[in-house]
């Protein structure tokens, strides 16, 4: 399937498991597991031996998109042990402490943000960034690129800045209120733009909130956009 | 960038600067991710004078809210506070923008004189004070509009790549602006009538030079080999980066920037800074421009002040014609073919 799949975040928010069960006859070799909520982390790697992810060729974590200080330190000792392939995504504006997560140099990805943050939106914020964490990749967030700036130039700028970093692409559409929601035709256009930046081996992974039986025509529309060539045989 | 032999410029600058300051300190505050306070005139300029006013406008880009106006009070109160004048009495400034209008309408019914002035100046002469997200972000849209509906620039055997669409509709804003000079004459009387006769020639001149060059940069920012590479695709975002990181400059910058990588042109390019030196330098000083400001149209003809200024302005056209009407570099070869006819 060339490296295409969902978020559990999208397919079940908060359980993980439910995602899981829901995506195990659909089409589909990559999968995120996400743990937005500090307190989703434990109970995740807690299960990850029992879970059935043998299909996936590509996994990632999806970190929560908040946590203290005092529970940075915490969070990285539990990932660490993760299989080495595994990518962690990671949003640059909850880094207390950036030398924790310089020892997991390219197993950390940083995620592009929406327009609600101050952090990690643009190439220059993202610059910041790697400057701390060299080794680190990059998580695209096409639709938070776009909602940040439509006319997608910041997504060219951080796509020709960071072509070599680009380890993931996140996609759905993200709308004013920055909710995940499912692909609109005026998001497609804006994609299209930049779609021959992402390469066609880059891992896409599908945020869009939908319903299990609109699963496999938002995959669809993301290999419409991504994968062309391969859709069209 | 800008020779330190010319200290008018200079001065201008710091000003410009301070009461930029002054004034993200009054309303930065009142300013969010979906609006900006965006500034336009001689302070967006870095040209700002001790008699110059402030233009300003919020720009509204998001969610609709009726509170919106009591917030766009509170700036007016705050800018007043600060300003040498009242804005414009045409209604162009201290007004609320819609992006909507801004974005949707170029030409056409919709496209008013005031929405067409407002479009661009936000191109070529405005900065923002406080949150500037609203304001960038309505900018890159603005470039995303003009730039992926030109029907030349992303032709394959059109060699020269430049924006038709917004190169004609800056020469379209500067023959508005001339006219305009001509509707405010008759409207307004022949007071003062001096004074913006040399601003026409110069500072509105200038951001027309500067908004050619701008868009002379799609072609020239590039070697003949990573233009093919770049315009090989419709690479519309790449183009409105590089376009926004132009036109974050203002006119004086975007002018010294393109004019210095023609040698060719050294000499004309060091007139019009010296003519363009010594009109702020006539601005600066408060007996002159009041002298100007009162000088009635009747009585230009003998001011021995006016005739040191229209020597100025002369110089400044000298030099214009020199880099833009003569075939002897891309300047004058573009601007004939596509700036003039």
């Amino acid at each position: 399937m060339k490296h295409v799949g969902f978020s559990t975040g999208a397919i079940s928010l908060g359980d993980f498991e439910q995602a899981i069960r829901l995506l195990h006859d659909l089409p589909g070799d990559a999968i995120e597991l996400s743990a937005l909520r500090v307190n989703e982390i434990g109970p995740l790697i807690a299960a990850l031996p029992h879970l059935d992810l043998c299909r996936y060729e590509h996994i990632s974590i999806h970190l929560p998109s908040n946590f203290s200080a005092d529970e940075e330190a915490a969070i990285a000792e539990l990932l660490w042990g993760l299989p080495r392939s595994w990518l962690l995504i990671l949003h640059p504006d909850v880094i207390h402490d950036f030398s924790i997560w310089r020892r997991f140099a390219g197993r950390v990805a940083i995620e592009n943000m929406d327009r609600r943050k101050s952090r990690g939106r643009t190439a220059e914020e993202l610059d910041r960034c790697f400057t701390q964490l060299p080794e680190a990749r990059l998580c695209f967030d096409i639709g938070h690129a776009r909602q940040f700036d439509p006319s997608m130039a910041e997504a060219y700028l951080i796509l020709s800045q960071f072509s070599d970093r680009l380890a993931q692409v996140h996609v759905s559409e993200v709308d004013s209120q920055s909710r995940h929601a499912v692909i609109t035709y005026a998001a497609e256009l804006a994609f299209r733009e930049v779609a021959h930046m992402i390469p066609m081996v880059t891992p896409l992974i599908l945020e869009s909130r939908v319903l299990p039986e609109q699963i496999p025509s938002e995959m669809r529309r993301a290999f419409n956009l991504f994968r062309p060539s391969i859709f069209a045989t | 960038m800008i020779n330190e032999q010319w200290k008018n410029i200079h001065i201008a600058r710091r000003n410009s600067a301070e009461m930029l300051d002054k004034l993200t300190k009054a309303v930065a505050h009142l300013t969010a991710s979906d609006t900006s306070i965006v500034v336009s005139g001689s302070l967006a300029r870095f040209e700002l004078t001790s008699g110059s006013d402030i233009d300003w406008s919020m720009l509204l880009d998001g969610s609709s809210d009726p509170r919106h106006y009591q917030v766009f009070q509170e700036i007016a109160t705050a800018v007043g506070g600060l300003a040498a004048k009242d804005v414009g009495r045409e209604g162009t400034f201290g007004s609320l923008v819609s992006s909507h209008d801004l974005i949707n309408y170029i030409g056409g019914e919709g496209d008013t004189n005031s929405n067409t002035t407002r479009r661009n100046l936000l191109l070529l002469e405005s900065c923002s004070v406080g949150s500037d997200e609203a304001y960038h972000r309505v900018k890159k849209n603005l470039l995303q509009r003009y730039l992926a509906e030109d029907s030349g620039i992303w032709r394959k055997e059109v060699s020269n790549k430049l924006p038709h669409f917004l190169l004609n509709d800056l020469a379209r804003y500067w023959r508005t602006m001339t006219v305009d000079y001509a509707y405010k004459e008759r409207t307004r009387g022949g007071r003062g009538v001096p004074l913006r006769n040399l601003k026409l020639g110069m500072s509105r001149k200038l951001i027309y030079v500067a908004g050619l060059l701008a868009c002379y940069q799609c072609h020239l920012a590039f070697n003949d080999e990573e233009r093919n590479a770049f315009y090989a695709e419709k690479n519309v975002p790449g183009l409105v980066a590089l376009m926004h990181k132009t036109l974050q400059q203002t006119p004086l910058e975007i002018t010294a920037c393109i004019l210095r990588r023609f040698p060719i042109h050294e000499s004309a390019s060091l007139q019009l800074f010296e003519a363009y030196d010594l009109f702020l330098g006539l601005l600066l000083d408060e007996g002159i421009r009041a002298h100007l400001e009162k000088l009635h149209s009747d009585h230009s003809e003998g001011d021995p002040i006016f005739m040191r200024a229209k020597k100025i302005r002369r110089q400044f056209q000298q030099a214009i014609s020199e880099i833009f009407l003569t075939e002897s570099s891309e300047l004058g070869r573009f601007t004939i073919r596509y700036g003039v006819f």
